[in-house]
């Protein structure tokens, strides 16, 4: 009974103490803070896990050569697993928290809390690379160290159409046929498709019916089955790694007979893994060097991966914890601009920091950044890779600004 | 835990005393105080996150009330109830944001709060249609059946073709200024708190009303033994889907007050699990209880942001560091044990500790 109630004092103890702590806004000297939202445990987590481990990796690297400016970044980084309601609440935290900026995660979180942190001009560096966010006069302070999603798309399909296409047999006889394969309900998946099917009608594609994907599938069978009825010569695959393999398997196995190009979320080191020989030829578009590929600050990568989280071998690691050191770095170039301007407020990290940014370079395999004040794309040229053997070789790095200068400059910025 | 005693000395002496909402001084004194909180002490005192959080709360208890009527007043279950709140949440905003509003509406600033109305009748009458199959099956069945309204309403249709109305993609964007109620613009946690705290209110007065009229009467009938309902004339079939369309009609209205919350809305923001997490918020809160849905919403939301608390509080440890970013994984696992604890060892919900606690009080120093 004793024991009873001293569990019950300690418990109400703890629960005052906690309630007295939450409403008291904590402050720290000489201490940037930044929040970080992402996903481990929810619908991409699959992807999500290494992009979390990168961003805690990199964070230590900033903090272990200098910090910004000498002052350490203190990182609250949460799960929130892929849910919008507790994304709202976890920026209200960070926000509450004095954090000067947020690592994001997902696309429809990203864009739900566009309006709010345009409002609190709090910088949003996202691993959504939504093309929605890179147009600075609706959402300025979203932003990304990455190619958007639609450029990637078109980017992915006019490699297809100009090195794949031209080796078919019925080239010159008829159009070719696309079908776009992805989850309709995730904002992720669907945030290309506009753009990828208008640059289909653009190269001159005859456009079948999307075909619906969960981000969970592990069977896809009824969904290829559907795309054999109209024949496709080129898929293109809108969902992250798991749902990838598992339609780009499952083709293989019905003998869909046609290519696949896929998103960034949905192309690393574990589609050949997964789908093994099925993988072979898929192309896709990737925002960034492969994890240990021999790029500039790869061996910091793989360094801190080892330090600070050796419970996860190195070989498991992807090329999503190098998109998370790209975001990171990115930010944390634009903070120091900032502070070295006298202001390390949302709004000089934006102006003093991102778009001062001319061709920035951060290693990594990333394009080098530039953000403006009118366009936060940070390149037109993409680069194209293809599984061969197992391995991700690049196919054609596509200029889309140098193809479509016009294109690119009025008409493909923000969709 | 039907009967709160009253305090010593209280004697009812007619019906009306006897049916009051408020029945003793004391009850009113609370009760103001109550309001004293709610509408002056929170929003002034409260920050941005959490007026956030209250706000989810507010969500969950609209969310939860529909579920525990049809659970635990009428005893239908029901793992659907996600999406009739989509349907709300859809209907209000492509009213919003596609109706040609008459522009006097629209000037005075109706348009969200008739949007609210007319959502909660087509989320309503959505969930009486998923109510039939009541009508034949019971139990394991109906579970099924409501649980085809998910896959129905959220997977299938909106998803595939609601969202694509307007060509807007699949996310419904809400730039800042779409809602307004009169001429207040819905932007900031604390009118949605105000918002989230009349709307809660006035569900909830409706509710126990009907729940305390000859409707409310029938439906615990049919809970209770729904052969003996039949043979004391009631309808069942007819009450049965009169608290589907009630259900649905609270749904709706959660649906459409939860896009004030949002700056954009896709189908992902209703996912199955959501109506799982709401029947976990009524058995976690109390079945059969009013006040086990405001509990339980309580405990799901609020409790589990404390406990996020104390663990940042341990964010600089090596291991905090960990346990800070695992949290929700967590989160869940609390969510599963806290039902399992509270099927094994509080089976009428944090609502019956309420009642014992309620009890205790009235009867002291005679509560023997």
């Amino acid at each position: 009974m004793k024991l009873k109630k001293l569990w019950s004092k300690i418990l109400i103890f703890s629960f005052t103490m906690a309630l007295i702590m939450g409403f008291s806004p904590m402050a720290g000297a000489a201490m940037v803070k930044v929040g970080a939202l992402n996903d481990v445990t929810g619908a991409t987590s699959d992807v999500g896990k290494d992009y979390a481990l990168g961003i805690s990796d990199a964070i230590h690297y900033v903090n272990d050569t200098g910090g910004i400016n000498g002052k350490k970044i203190k990182l609250y980084q949460f799960d929130y697993g892929y849910r919008i309601p507790e994304a709202l609440t976890k920026y209200k935290l960070y926000k509450r928290l004095k954090c000067v900026a947020v690592l994001g995660w997902g696309t429809g979180d990203t864009e739900a809390l566009s309006p709010t942190v345009t409002k609190d001009k709090m910088p949003y560096v996202s691993a959504s690379y939504s093309a929605h966010l890179t147009n600075p006069a609706k959402t300025p302070y979203n932003l990304f160290a990455a190619v958007d999603y639609s450029t990637n798309a078109r980017a992915a399909i006019t490699a297809w159409f100009d090195k794949k296409w031209p080796k078919h047999p019925d080239y010159g006889k008829r159009k070719p046929r696309f079908v776009s394969s992805y989850h309709f309900a995730h904002p992720y998946c669907s945030a290309p498709i506009k753009a990828i099917k208008d640059q289909a009608k653009l190269l001159g594609f005859e456009v079948g019916p999307d075909q619906s994907v969960t981000l969970f599938a592990i069977d896809t069978k009824s969904q290829v089955l559907a795309m054999k009825d109209f024949k496709p010569d080129l898929v293109w695959h809108g969902n992250t790694t798991m749902s990838v393999a598992a339609t780009v398997r499952d083709a293989y196995a019905l003998g869909l007979g046609a290519d696949h190009i896929v998103n960034n979320w949905g192309f690393d080191e574990n589609l050949p893994r997964l789908a093994g020989k099925a993988a072979e030829g898929v192309m896709g578009a990737a925002v960034s060097a492969f994890f240990g590929n021999d790029v500039p600050m790869m061996d910091k990568v793989k360094e801190y991966a080892k330090k600070y989280n050796p419970g996860v071998p190195l070989e498991k690691r992807l090329i999503r914890t190098v998109q998370a050191w790209a975001n990171v770095l990115a930010l944390a170039e634009a903070m120091k601009r900032a502070d070295k301007a006298g202001d390390l407020s949302g709004e000089s990290i934006l102006k003093n920091g991102f778009e001062t940014m001319e061709n920035f370079d951060v290693g990594l395999g990333v394009p080098p950044l530039n953000y403006t004040g009118t366009d936060h794309r940070i390149s037109g040229k993409v680069p194209i890779y293809e599984v061969k053997d197992g391995k991700f070789q690049v196919v054609e790095v596509v200029d889309l600004k140098g193809r479509w200068p016009d294109k690119w400059a009025k008409e493909w910025l923000g969709w | 835990m039907s009967t709160t005693w009253l305090p010593c000395s209280v004697y009812h002496q007619n019906y009306a005393q006897d049916h009051g909402w408020w029945q003793t001084r004391f009850i009113k004194g609370k009760m103001i105080a109550l309001f004293i909180i709610l509408f002056f002490v929170i929003p002034h005192f409260a920050d941005e996150y959490w007026l956030s959080v209250f706000n989810q709360v507010g969500y969950t208890v609209l969310g939860a009330l529909g579920v525990q009527l049809l659970i635990g007043y009428c005893g239908q279950i029901t793992l659907g109830h996600a999406a009739f709140i989509a349907v709300g949440a859809y209907t209000s905003t492509l009213l919003i944001l596609e109706f040609p509003w008459p522009k006097f509406m629209m000037d005075w600033g109706l348009a969200y709060p008739s949007s609210i109305i007319i959502a909660a009748i087509v989320a309503g009458i959505w969930s009486v249609l998923f109510g039939l199959p009541s009508a034949r099956v019971k139990g394991f069945y109906l579970i099924l059946t409501t649980m085809a309204a998910q896959f129905i309403t959220v997977d299938f249709l909106i998803t595939g073709y609601v969202s694509q109305i307007g060509g807007r993609g699949q996310a419904f964007s809400l730039p800042p200024g779409t809602i307004r109620v009169g001429p207040w613009v819905i932007d900031d946690d604390r009118k949605v708190y105000f918002m989230m705290i009349i709307l809660v209110i006035i569900c909830i007065t409706c509710l126990v009303n009907l729940l305390r009229s000859r409707v409310g009467r029938a439906w615990v009938a049919i809970r209770d033994n729904d052969i003996s309902a039949e043979v004391m004339g009631i309808n069942i079939v007819k009450y049965k889907l009169f608290a589907f369309f009630v259900a649905g009609f609270i749904g709706g209205i959660a649906g459409s007050f939860w896009i004030s919350n949002l700056a954009a809305i896709s189908p992902e923001h209703f996912p199955w699990f959501w109506s799982l997490w709401l029947v976990g918020v009524i058995l976690i809160g109390g079945v059969g209880s009013i006040h086990g849905t405001i509990f339980g919403s309580i405990f799901m939301v609020v409790v589990m942001e404390v406990l996020q608390l104390i663990v940042m509080q341990f964010v600089d440890t090596s291991w905090g560091e960990r346990l800070f970013m695992d949290f929700l994984f967590l989160k869940e696992a609390a969510f599963g044990l806290a039902i399992c604890v509270f099927m094994i060892f509080e089976p009428n919900g944090l609502a019956y500790r309420w009642w014992q606690t309620k009890n205790y009080f009235n009867l002291w120093p005679f509560s023997y």
